[in-house]
C-alpha cells in the first residue's frame, strides 16, 4: 500500500473542476489548493502499479498538465517484495518460449 | 498523538508536497517527528532519464523503501515523476542476477560460476583474440545509463590496455547528433545555457520531442513559466504527431515526417527576408559556412541559398498543416520574443540528417541572437541518465578520448597517454568501429570477443534481426555486465551480476552540463558487484595472461581500494583532476566532497573548488559568468566562444539543404513508420497488464494509426495490425486516434515480445556524421490481421 504526495499542476481556471473529479477517485484525496492551479494530494493505493494507473488517469484530465510526485514511502510493498508475495512485473527479456 | 503510522505517513507526504507550492495544512507532525518514517536519507540523482533529477532515497533496514524530491535542486525544484519507482522494486527484485553465468557455446544452458572463474575466463578470451586476430578484434559497448567512472575505466583499459578505440555506446542511438550539431555549430559538444533559463524565457520552441511525457519535470517548469505569463510566453511545438505537448502549445506544426529540415530553413528565410536578423550579433559572432569542407560563404550567398526554401515552397513540401503564413508567424514570435528556448530530443536526432536538422535549429538562434543572453538558448534534452557526463565527456564513444578530446589528434591522445603514465603512442591514431560498423563487424566475423555492458543492444539497434544473427555466432565471446537477464544475454556466453543504482557510488552528468554524485546507499545483493570492481580485477588477470605491464599500470592508481566508495572516488579523482583539466569540461573543483556538499551538483566549466561551489557555470561563454571565457578572452567582447572545434572562435551558421528520409514511403510500403524510446532496457509493464483489457496503462506496445487511415483499411481500436517493412514484421493491437499526421504509424520500443519488438521492422540507415541511426522514420505498409486478441506478456514467470 504505497503513499504517495503529489502536487497536481492544472490551468487555474479548471482547477476547481479537476479537485472535484479528484475527490472521486478511489486512494485520492485532495489536501489544499491554490490560485495558481496547484493542487496538493495524497494518493494511497494497493499496489505501485496501480498507482502509476492513478496518475496516468490524474494527468490525462482535462486541465492537467502534470501530476508531479513529492514524496512516496512504499515500505509495505517492498517488504512484500522481499516475502516473495508480490513480484513486480519488469519485462526483462527471458528467453522464454511462448 | 495516537496517529496511526499510515495517518502518519499519509501527513508526511501531504506536508512535503504542499511544502513545495507554499501552502499551509491544518497540522503539523512536530510531535511525531520521533516516530520518523525511515532510518535516514540518502541524497543521490534519479537514474531513469536525462533530466537529473535530485531526489533523496529513504533506507529502513537496509533497504531502499521511500523517495522524496530535493527542493533546492536546481534541476527538479524537488519534483518527480512516476519513472522513479523503479528504484525499489529493482532493488530487491527476485530475478536480479546475483552469480557470475557462463556458457562455452551459445546453445548451452548457463551453469553458475564463482566471480574467479569468470574474470579469469573474461581474461583469457580477451587475450586470446588480442594475440590471435589483432587489438581491434575486441570491443567495448557500453550506455548512457553506466556511471561516469565506469565509462571512464573501461574505455581506459580498451584504449591504454588493450590499445584499441572500438569503444562504443549506446548514447550513439540517441545523442550523437545532438552533439555533432553542437560542434559543428558552436565549437564546443552540450548546451550553453541550463534549465533556469525556461523561467526567463518568453518564446518555447519545442520541435521532435514530447516532453511531456518523456521529460514531464522539465515539461512542469515550462507550464508553470507559461501558466504565470499567459500573454507573454508563447509555445511552438513542431511534430507529426499530435501529443499532449502539442496540445497546450500556441501554435502546433504538424508536418511530414522528415520535412522538417524545410521548415527550418523556411524560417531562416523568413528572418533573413523580413529583416528579424540581428546584424551587430551576426556581424561580431558568426561565420557562414557550407559543404563537407567547411567553406566560408557570405551572407549574399546564405541569402541566395534560402531562395529554395521560401514559405511557399517549404509549405508544399512539408505537407499536414504547415501553411506559409504559419512558418511566417513561427519566425517572428521566435526572432522578436525577448527571449527564445528551444528544446529538442530524438525526433531530431535520430534522423538521417540528424546534426543537420541540429545545425538548422542552431542557425535561427545565431541569426536572431537568441542565445547567451538570459532565457535564451538551443537546448539539446537528454534521453539517458549519463549520455552527456559519462559518454560524451568521459570519453565513451569511438572517436573520443576523455575531456571532449578527439582520438585523430595526435597531441591529444599525448596528453591522456601521459595522464594515464603509459608510454606514448599507446592508443592508437584511429578511431574504433561506431556503433552499427560495430555490429556490422560482428556479422562479418570481425569482434572476437565484446563486452556489453548495461545495455540491450539485441533489442535496441535498428533492424535488430540482422545484427542478433551475428551476435548469435560462436566466434564472438560476448560478456554482459548487467542487473537483469535481457534480450543480450541470450547471446552472451558469460554474464556478469552487477550493483544498481544508490548500491555503488558514482556520477551521472545530466542534460545541463552538471554532475551529480549518488553515494552507495544500500548494499547490493549478494553476489551482485561494482562494474568498476569487475574491471580492475579484469584488467589484472588481463595483464598476467598477455604478460603486459602497461594494462596493468591502467589500474595501478586503483589496487586495493575498498569497492563501495574509495574505487569510485580514486578514479573521478583522476579523471576530473587531470583529464579535464583546461578543458572545456573542466571538472577540477567538483570533487567527491564538493558535489557532495551541493544539494545539485555542479555545472562545468569548474575549475575551481571554490567556483563548484556556486553550482558552476550556468552559461557558457558569457565573461563574467563562465571563468573559462575571461580566462581564454581574445577581445574585449561580452561573448568568447572558447570551444575546441573553432579555430576561428566563432558560430557558424550553415547552408544545410533539405534532404528527405532515406527510405521514404512509396505504392509498395506507403506508411512512414516512426518510433520512440523508452530509456531503459528493463522497462516495467504493470501487473494490470495480465488483465487482457488491451488499452489499460499500455502494458504492451501498440501502434498508433490516425483515424482516416484506421477507416480506409478497415482498423478499429484494439485490432491485431501487421506493420511490414522491407526488414521484418510486427504484430500489434491498434491504437486508433488523432496522434500521428495521416499516412504515418507510431510504435514504441519498449515491448521484448518478439511479435512486439519494433526493432525488428526499423531501418539502420545512419547519418554520415554523426553515425546515428534513422529511428525516427522509415517505411511500413500496415493491414488489419484479426480483430482484438489476448496478449502474452513478455514477462518472467
Ligand atoms: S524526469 Fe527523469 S530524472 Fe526526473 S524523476 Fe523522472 S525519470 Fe527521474
Amino acid at each position: 500500500m504505497p503513499i504517495g504526495g503529489f502536487v497536481v499542476q492544472t490551468e487555474p481556471a479548471a482547477t476547481e473542476k479537476v479537485k472535484k473529479e479528484l475527490a472521486c477517485l478511489q486512494g485520492v484525496e485532495v489536501y489544499a489548493s491554490d490560485e495558481k492551479g496547484n493542487i496538493v494530494i495524497v494518493i494511497e493505493s494497493n499496489s505501485s502499479d496501480d498507482m502509476e494507473e492513478i496518475v496516468k488517469k490524474i494527468t490525462s484530465m482535462e486541465g492537467v498538465f502534470t501530476t508531479g510526485l513529492a514524496y512516496l514511502n512504499a515500505e509495505d510493498e517492498v517488504e512484500k517484495i522481499e516475502k516473495g508475495e508480490y513480484i513486480p512485473n519488469i519485462s526483462l527479456g527471458h528467453n522464454k518460449p511462448h | 498523538m495516537g496517529l496511526s503510522r499510515r495517518e502518519f505517513l499519509k501527513r508526511t507526504a501531504a506536508l512535503t508536497a504542499a511544502s513545495y507550492v507554499g501552502l499551509e495544512l491544518p497540522f503539523t507532525l512536530h510531535k511525531e517527528a520521533s516516530a520518523a518514517d525511515v532510518d535516514k536519507w540518502v541524497r543521490g540523482s534519479c537514474r531513469l532519464c536525462g533530466v537529473g533529477c535530485r531526489l533523496d532515497l529513504g533506507v529502513k533496514n537496509g533497504r531502499g523503501v521511500a523517495l522524496r524530491g530535493v527542493p533546492e535542486s536546481r534541476t527538479n525544484l524537488g519534483y518527480l515523476c512516476m519513472k522513479g519507482m523503479l528504484f525499489y522494486k529493482v532493488m530487491g527484485h527476485p530475478e536480479r542476477l546475483t552469480k557470475p553465468l557462463y556458457r562455452e557455446k551459445k546453445d548451452q544452458p548457463f551453469k553458475e560460476i564463482s566471480w574467479d572463474e569468470a574474470l579469469d575466463i573474461a581474461a583469457k578470451k580477451f587475450a586470446g583474440a588480442v594475440t590471435a586476430y589483432g587489438n581491434d578484434s575486441v570491443a567495448y559497448y557500453g550506455s548512457g545509463q553506466a556511471l561516469t567512472e565506469e565509462t571512464y575505466i573501461f574505455q581506459k583499459v580498451m584504449r591504454g590496455g588493450l590499445k584499441t578505440n572500438n569503444v562504443e555506446g549506446n548514447p550513439r542511438l540517441c545523442m550523437a547528433s545532438a552533439v555533432g550539431g553542437y560542434l559543428t555549430s558552436f565549437g564546443a559538444d552540450e548546451p550553453i545555457g541550463s534549465y533556469a533559463d525556461i523561467e526567463k524565457a518568453h518564446c518555447f520552441f519545442i520541435i521532435g520531442s514530447n516532453m511531456a511525457e518523456a521529460h514531464p519535470v522539465i515539461f512542469r517548469r515550462l507550464m508553470r513559466r507559461k501558466l504565470d505569463n499567459p500573454d507573454k510566453v508563447k509555445v511552438i511545438n513542431v511534430d507529426p504527431r499530435v501529443s499532449p505537448t502539442s496540445r497546450i502549445a500556441d501554435m502546433h506544426m504538424q508536418f511530414k515526417p522528415g520535412t522538417d529540415l524545410a521548415i527550418l530553413n523556411a524560417m531562416a528565410y523568413v528572418i533573413i527576408n523580413e529583416k528579424l536578423y540581428d546584424e551587430k550579433f551576426i556581424n561580431d559572432y558568426a561565420v557562414f559556412r557550407m559543404g563537407k569542407e567547411k567553406k566560408q560563404v557570405d551572407f549574399a550567398a546564405y541569402k541566395k541559398f534560402l531562395e529554395d526554401y521560401t514559405p511557399e515552397k517549404a509549405a508544399a513540401i512539408c505537407g499536414g498543416n504547415i501553411t506559409p503564413e504559419k512558418i511566417r508567424t513561427a519566425a517572428h514570435w521566435f526572432a522578436k520574443s525577448p527571449a527564445t528556448m528551444s528544446l529538442w530530443t530524438m525526433g531530431i536526432n535520430q534522423r538521417k540528417r540528424g546534426v543537420w536538422a541540429n545545425n538548422l535549429i542552431h542557425n535561427l538562434h545565431i541569426l536572431t541572437g537568441q542565445l547567451l543572453k538570459p532565457g535564451a538558448d538551443s537546448f539539446s534534452l537528454t534521453g539517458q541518465p549519463n549520455a552527456c557526463g559519462g559518454v560524451r565527456e568521459g570519453g565513451g564513444l569511438c572517436h573520443i578520448l576523455p575531456g571532449h578530446r578527439l582520438v585523430k589528434i595526435e597531441k591529444l591522445r599525448n596528453q591522456v597517454e601521459e595522464a594515464w603514465g603509459i608510454p606514448k603512442g599507446r592508443i592508437p591514431p584511429k578511431p574504433g568501429y561506431h556503433t552499427v560498423a560495430m555490429f556490422e563487424a560482428i556479422n562479418a566475423g570481425k569482434i572476437k570477443a565484446i563486452w556489453i555492458n548495461c545495455t540491450s543492444p539485441a533489442q535496441s539497434l535498428p533492424n535488430a534481426d540482422k545484427y542478433r544473427k551475428g551476435m548469435s555466432r560462436e566466434d564472438c565471446f560476448i560478456v554482459v555486465t548487467d542487473i537483469f537477464p535481457t534480450k543480450t544475454t541470450e547471446l552472451a556466453n558469460l554474464v556478469l551480476p552487477t550493483a544498481f543504482h544508490f548500491e555503488k557510488t558514482g556520477v551521472y552528468g545530466c542534460t545541463e552540463r552538471r554532475s551529480q554524485l549518488t553515494p552507495k546507499a544500500i548494499d547490493p545483493p549478494k553476489g551482485a558487484k561494482p562494474e568498476v570492481w569487475i574491471v580492475r580485477e579484469w584488467a589484472l588477470r588481463l595483464a598476467k595472461e598477455l604478460n603486459d605491464p602497461v594494462i596493468k599500470q591502467c589500474v595501478a592508481p586503483f589496487i586495493g581500494k575498498e569497492e563501495g566508495y574509495e574505487l569510485p572516488k580514486a578514479i573521478w579523482d583522476e579523471y576530473s583532476q587531470k583529464l579535464t583539466k583546461n578543458r572545456d569540461n573542466d571538472l577540477r573543483g567538483a570533487t567527491y566532497e564538493v558535489l557532495k556538499s551541493m544539494p545539485d551538483g555542479v555545472q562545468w566549466p569548474a575549475p575551481t573548488e571554490a567556483f563548484a561551489k556556486t553550482g558552476g557555470t550556468v552559461k557558457k561563454f558569457v565573461r563574467g559568468i563562465d571563468p573559462l571565457a575571461d580566462k581564454e578572452a581574445k577581445d574585449d567582447k561580452p561573448y568568447q566562444f572558447y570551444g575546441p572545434a573553432h579555430k576561428d572562435r566563432k558560430l557558424w551558421i550553415w547552408l544545410r539543404p533539405y534532404k528527405g528520409p532515406a527510405e521514404a514511403p512509396d505504392a509498395e510500403y506507403p506508411f512512414y513508420l516512426s518510433t520512440g524510446r523508452i530509456i531503459d532496457h528493463w522497462h516495467t509493464t504493470s501487473m494490470t497488464g495480465r488483465i487482457p483489457e488491451l488499452m489499460r496503462a499500455n502494458p504492451y506496445a501498440y501502434v498508433e494509426v490516425n483515424p482516416a487511415d484506421a477507416k480506409r483499411l478497415g482498423i478499429k481500436p484494439g485490432d491485431m495490425v501487421e506493420v511490414e517493412s522491407r526488414r521484418g514484421k510486427n504484430v500489434l493491437p491498434a491504437k486508433v486516434y488523432e496522434g500521428p499526421i495521416e499516412g504515418m504509424v507510431f510504435v514504441y520500443w519498449h515491448d521484448m515480445h518478439e511479435d512486439r519488438m519494433i526493432n525488428r521492422v526499423t531501418k539502420d540507415a545512419y547519418d554520415p556524421g554523426s553515425k546515428e541511426p534513422e529511428f525516427k522514420i522509415c517505411a511500413c505498409r500496415i493491414k488489419r490481421v484479426s480483430g482484438p486478441k489476448p496478449l502474452k506478456p513478455y514477462i518472467v514467470t
